[in-house]
């Protein structure tokens, strides 16, 4: 250190000298100081802001074309589950329609027998005006004559005259009777009538309901294709929702493949004995991997030619007869890979008595391997697993293709998030490394703070001269 | 270019597809035991071969090998390895294997082979060359002794610096002389000395199990 000291054997001094030198030789070079601090700080936090910028657009850009993915798939969703409307709706009104004739024409048959035996009713018989007072008329003038002849012909008019009354009223009676009866058999046709009407009714209220559905599903499907805010939002949780649940659903069956591919793993490396190694991986247990796995192709194909999955669209185009051809295939081969699978089951159970049976004798003991009921409990329990996870593996298919839709927006709204907290991240960084380098420059004109108040003063002496002795230039701060 | 592309694909997936297909020796373990049949530890035959066959032999999976060797006076020669074996990678074939095997250790234990003088570093050396050729992944030596070696005359043993390279050797049911249970300095520095001389020529690890029932957390902790 000592050979920068200026003066030999006095450091303070020596010091003092160097820290006067270094200040009047920096407020000569603040100019380009305060450049070179601005041009670093440019650099770095510009660097950083570019990277902020980039960043904000590219989730920006992300966040329109993942709109446009959901507002297309939420379109094509929306006309498919209208189509299924419609033809639901076509068939419930068919199969309504078709038995409408026949309430028509039961209707008509009722209504032409209500006119029918309207009219009975409305035929009245003939009443036997005035018979009571021509019989009492006739008994009074019966005793008013002495004369025998003119009382026997009034007393035969009388009679005559009685019998007819109780004939007319007889006959009154009879009609009156049958119009009753009329009007009996009339009341379960009225009643007929009223359900065929209120069956009409029902028919009526179910295409009306049918079409409220279609109204329902016509607004759904205009909000989308407006691509309002809303129904974006709406989109996006129910497809987050399928995401998460076919996840779960997916991570679940995972974990079944995982005691399914140990299930076999062991009974294969008898069936499979080969040394060989497929990354790190004996080829014993790669092929009770691949027996896993065809199960879950299986499965895939099996309901893809069932229609209840449309992940092959090949499959999906295919005519019915071929569809059937794959269907029975996938079901054979899920029966054939479950079959062998609940028989490796078995010979697992077999392999680890004897390797128990054995250990017991390499340590000493005597090997007993005895059926308890135990032992078979544990060998139906073992077969009937394997026979039933290859089943319950290939129904991985349905969850599998409501991830893979709902993947793409759930990946890029998790690459917006890490996108946008990069872009925050940077913006931060850049603006502490703004701040760091203003603080730089504040200590450098504190540092220099004497010449410059120096200059300052000369400047402002010379300000305040007259006009013609000043030719010097005020030194700025 | 296209094509330059295509070969550039087929060639990466015929490399990566080499690379994936691995030897599975890497994945064996091979076990040698060396049993001293010399002086006062010959009597412990019995004993030894009861370990082996509860300890050892059911921690072997298919594709494991064993060779078991005595030690005697002149160990490094053909005739000290009792028998060698190589379980068959099916389960239901290597089971019978494994009992073939007791029998033979039984026998070895019933037999009358004695020694007077103890070349450990003889069976060492001839253990190193078996467990060498076999290539496998793990290669591990259990020495049944009491580590007291004595040469006879005109017998030279020079460990070369890889005779041992990574191989992890373990010592057990070492039987404590009278001189050690007199100073047990003396048995501590004894295997102290096979420790350094051990090591120094390669050997992955030096242990010495006191307690047969620590086997199984050895082997796991080799492998």
């Amino acid at each position: 250190m000592e050979y920068l000291y200026i003066v030999p054997g006095m450091p303070g001094v020596s010091i003092a000298i160097l820290v006067l030198f270094s200040m009047i030789f920096l407020f000569f070079a603040r100019e380009p100081v305060h450049k070179m601090i601005q041009a670093m700080s440019d650099g770095s936090a510009g660097g950083l802001r570019k990277l902020a910028e980039w960043t904000k657009k590219s989730a920006e850009a992300m966040r329109e074309k993942d709109k446009k993915v959901l507002l297309e798939s939420g379109v094509a969703k929306m006309q498919g589950e209208i189509l299924q409307e419609f033809s639901r709706i076509d068939a419930a009104n068919t199969k309504s329609l078709s038995g409408y004739p026949k309430i028509q024409l039961r209707l008509d048959e009722s209504i032409s027998r209500i006119e029918r035996d309207y009219e009975d009713c409305g035929q009245v018989s003939p009443m036997a005006p005035g018979w009571s007072e021509v019989v009492e008329s006739i008994a009074k003038a019966q005793g008013s004559t002495t004369d025998r002849i003119i009382e026997k012909m009034l007393g035969e008019i009388h009679k005559s005259a009685v019998a007819g009354e109780k004939k007319a009223l007889s006959e009154f009676r009879d009609a009156t009777s049958k119009r009753h009866k009329i009007l009996t058999a009339m009341a379960p046709v009225w009643k007929r009538v009223e359900k065929l009407g209120k069956d009409v009714g029902n028919q009526v209220d179910k295409v009306m309901e049918n079409g409220r559905n279609i109204e329902k599903y016509m607004t759904q499907y205009e909000k989308i294709s407006a691509a309002e805010p809303e129904s974006v939002d709406l989109l996006s949780s129910k497809v987050t929702k399928l995401f998460i649940i076919s996840l779960i659903v997916i991570c679940v069956g995972l974990v079944g493949a995982f005691i399914n591919f140990n299930l076999i793993a062991l009974p294969m490396s008898e069936l499979v004995p080969a040394g060989v190694r497929v990354a790190g991986m004996a080829v014993s247990e790669v092929s009770a991997l691949v027996i896993v796995a065809l199960e879950l192709v299986l499965g895939i194909f099996l309901f893809e030619a069932m229609g209840v999955t449309h992940t092959f669209p090949q499959i999906a185009n295919m005519t019915r007869g071929k569809r059937k051809i794959i269907l029975y295939g996938a079901l054979f081969g899920l029966l054939f890979l479950s079959s062998v699978e609940a028989s490796l089951a078995v010979l697992r159970e077999n392999l680890a008595e004897a390797k128990t049976a054995l250990d017991i004798s390499l340590a000493g003991g005597v090997a007993q391997i005895t059926q308890s009921l135990n032992s078979n409990i544990t060998v139906i329990g073992q077969a009937l697993l394997g026979f039933v996870l290859p089943w319950i593996l290939a129904v991985i298919a349905i969850p599998l293709e409501m991830f893979i839709e709902a993947s793409q927006h759930a990946f890029a709204r998790i690459y917006n998030i890490v996108i946008t907290l990069l872009c925050h991240l940077a913006n931060g960084i850049a603006y502490l490394i703004e701040s760091l380098f203003k603080i730089l420059m504040h200590i450098f004109d504190i540092y220099i703070v004497v010449p410059a108040q120096i200059a300052n003063l000369i400047a402002g002496k010379r300000a305040a001269t007259p006009r013609g002795h000043s030719g010097a230039t005020a030194v700025a701060s | 270019m296209i094509n330059i592309l295509k070969r550039s694909v087929l060639l990466a997936t015929l490399v990566f597809g080499a690379a994936a297909c691995t030897d599975s020796k890497l994945y064996e373990t091979s076990y040698c035991t060396l049993v001293d049949v010399s002086g006062t530890y010959a009597s412990e035959k019995d004993n030894v071969v009861n370990i082996v066959k509860a300890g050892v032999v059911p921690e072997m999976v298919p594709g494991d090998s064993l060779f078991f060797v005595k030690i005697d006076s002149n160990s490094y020669a053909e005739e000290n390895l009792v028998t060698k074996l190589t379980l068959d990678y099916r389960p239901t074939k290597a089971n019978g294997q494994k009992l073939a095997l007791a029998k033979t250790l039984d026998k070895f234990a019933s037999g009358k082979a004695r020694s007077k003088l103890t070349d450990i570093s003889g069976a060492l050396m001839l253990c190193s060359d078996f467990l060498k050729a076999t290539q496998s992944g793990t290669q591990i030596m259990f020495v049944f002794s009491d580590m007291k070696e004595e040469l006879p005359k005109g017998v030279v043993r020079r460990f070369k610096d890889d005779e041992f390279d990574g191989i992890n050797i373990a010592a057990m049911n070492i039987i404590k002389l009278n001189k050690d249970s007199s100073n047990p300095e003396v048995y501590r520095n004894r295997l102290e000395k096979w420790d350094e001389r051990l090591v120094s020529s390669g050997a992955k690890s030096w242990n010495t199990l006191i307690d047969a029932s620590k086997i199984q957390e050895f082997i796991s902790s080799t492998k």
